[in-house]
């Protein structure tokens, strides 16, 4: 049975490495495993090292409609140039959930620019993945102005981590300094997302009041 | 006074062309000189856009020939300047890296190797290690240090600047595609903080004083007019070269010491071979780990070591047998066997290498699974 209700419309935009596939991902999974059609759309077309192409399949598996490149209809992947699918130029049109995976930086966040109906759907809403262990985004000066320079963002999102070497005290450090560039920004923190096992021993909420949200690892597979 | 780039020590979580933006900052490097091609781009990408905020700059030429030589125009001038390339970038680069061993210009250029021959794939390969070792026409008087963790990107980019003006031969990082993309955790830290003082630079133009009178008028050469002129300078540059080169390789080994074989790999393909070792120890195996660090010079004395140790040698490598030959250069006369496990353009896993050895450890026994399989 299809649940009924608010239609979700997401845009995940953040630093390379902050995590923004990871946490777009999992927000696909997650609505999907309560009933929902969800579509996932790949539209890294800045430079597609990480992408969803290698586990297209499996996301489908699990119920998700993904709208990405198969690498066989790809030819000089990363050095030709990156053609924007006509499927995914078209995804907001498209019914159910959407959630957006979209480019590192600014010139990421532009691709949503190329979407059509992107300036005016009213349901769609833009995070911003947020990483203090990345020096681009590592004290609360560089978070707010890495987030205004962004462009139109609804909310941020905590993914503060160290790969394998992530542990409780980065999640909740980036807890902290999101709350804090949230409020100069008047921003929603949206959550804090962290791998099971950090999630696990953090709780349903961050230091900063945030409620946790868990990731399974999905990405490391998915290089190149 | 820009603010100092780093401070202290910082755990941090970034890719590897982030890294190497961030360490040439820590680094003092003073300008990049650039033309993009993937997958180094990003080197530029951060680079600039940390310009402003440290009073940093970049000039993009207009393809890599002219990086490479306005790198060069930037060493001549004093400053610490680097540049970055992969691929066919790296084969244009050889004229002007040429100019730098002809002239001893202490020119830093990042190579993240790409697939090859020519355009091939953007993505990893360790194809670029003949190239970056003997590359241009000359005899390779350069230092080509080769990294495998994000640490080492750090480490070694800061090192090769130093390096390079410590001893006047133009030095290369030489990583891949594979460590420029992935993401991993490191320590960033201000050098100073670790005991390590970047050698000052000089400008080898415009100098004070008169030429001749105040000082030694400076002459800088990559032409010659007869053979005994250029023979003369070469003798001299090659001397010195071979002076230090032990001082300035750099290996990785270990359970070398009685070890029946050794696996003997660089780069990225060392992480899979480090913990193909430890594995193979577990189960028995009597195998040793060797990483030559710096693949020119090459740790020669410890090579030859190993391989008077090891009754077979197992060279490792993203290339068609690129590590292979400059190894046996430096080993000849032993009469360890050579093995090989090349697979040019494409990763190698732990797993792979573990199967290599088991199959040369125990032919039956792999033919056997091979069977059941």
């Amino acid at each position: 049975m299809k649940i009924i209700g608010p239609r979700v419309v997401e845009a995940y935009v953040g630093e390379y490495a902050s995590g923004k596939s990871e946490v777009a991902v999992n927000r696909a999974v997650d609505l999907a495993a309560i009933g929902r059609r969800v579509t996932l759309v790949d539209l890294d077309i800045v430079e597609p090292c990480y992408t969803l192409r290698p586990i297209k399949r499996e996301l489908q598996q699990e119920g998700i409609n993904v709208l990405a490149w198969e690498t066989k209809d790809t030819i000089g992947l990363g050095e030709a140039g990156n053609v924007l699918r006509a499927e995914n130029r078209w995804a907001l049109r498209r019914s159910g959930d959407i959630v957006l995976d979209i480019g590192y930086g600014v010139e990421g966040a532009k691709t949503l620019n190329l979407l059509e109906g992107a300036g005016t759907d009213p349901d769609l809403k833009i995070y911003v993945v947020i990483n203090i262990a990345r020096p681009v985004t590592g004290s609360v000066m560089d978070i707010v102005d890495y987030i205004r320079e962004l462009g139109k963002v609804h909310g941020i999102i905590n993914n503060s981590h160290l790969g394998e070497d992530t542990d409780v005290d980065i999640v909740q450090q980036g807890a902290l300094m999101v709350e804090a560039a949230a409020r100069q920004l008047q921003l929603p923190v949206v959550a804090t997302t962290a791998i099971t096992k950090i999630a696990a021993l953090i709780g349903p909420v961050d230091m900063a009041g945030h409620p946790v949200k868990k990731l399974n690892r999905y990405m490391p597979r998915t290089f190149w | 006074m820009p603010e100092k780039p780093i401070q202290g020590e910082k755990r941090v979580f970034m890719t590897g062309n982030e890294v190497v933006a961030r360490a040439a900052v820590a680094a003092e490097a003073e300008i990049m000189y650039g033309y993009p091609i993937t997958p180094q781009n990003e080197i530029m990408h951060y680079w600039t856009r940390m310009l402003p905020k440290y009073g940093l700059r970049f000039l993009q030429t207009e393809d890599e020939l002219s990086a490479g030589f306005t790198t060069t125009g930037g060493v001549l001038a004093g400053r610490r300047a680097f540049t970055a390339t992969a691929g066919p970038g790296n084969t244009l680069m050889q004229e002007p890296l040429s100019m730098a061993e002809a002239m001893r210009l202490p020119v830093v250029v990042i190579v993240q190797q790409r697939g090859g021959p020519s355009t091939a794939t953007v993505i990893y390969s360790q194809q670029e290690v003949t190239m970056t070792t003997l590359g241009g026409n000359g005899e390779g008087l350069r230092v080509v240090y080769s990294t495998a963790t994000h640490q080492d990107l750090y480490d070694y980019t800061i090192k090769a600047f130093n390096t390079a003006w410590k001893y006047r031969f133009p030095t290369f990082v030489l990583g891949d595609g594979y460590q420029a993309k992935m993401r991993e955790s490191l320590t960033m830290y201000d050098p100073a903080l670790r005991g390590i003082a970047m050698v000052p630079t000089e400008p080898y133009v415009g100098r004070a004083g008169m030429p001749g009178v105040d000082r030694e008028p400076t002459l800088l050469r990559n032409t010659y007019n007869v053979e005994e002129e250029l023979f003369e300078v070469l003798e001299q540059y090659i001397a010195d070269y071979d002076k230090v080169a032990p001082e300035i390789a750099e290996y990785d080994a270990f359970a070398t010491e009685d070890a029946e074989l050794t696996v003997i790999s660089h780069g990225v393909v060392s992480r899979a071979c480090k913990e193909a070792v430890k594995e193979l120890r577990e189960d028995g195996y009597k195998v040793g780990y060797f990483r030559p660090i710096t693949l020119r010079p090459l740790p020669v004395d410890q090579l030859r070591d190993v391989a008077g140790q090891a009754k077979q040698l197992l060279v490792v490598e993203s290339a068609n047998g690129q590590l292979d030959r400059l190894i046996k250069e430096a080993i000849y006369g032993s009469t360890a066997e050579m093995l090989s496990m090349f697979k040019p353009g494409v990763g190698i896993t732990t797993e792979e290498v573990v199967a290599r050895v088991k199959e040369i450890k125990d032919p039956a026994r792999s033919d056997k699974l091979r069977v059941l399989h």
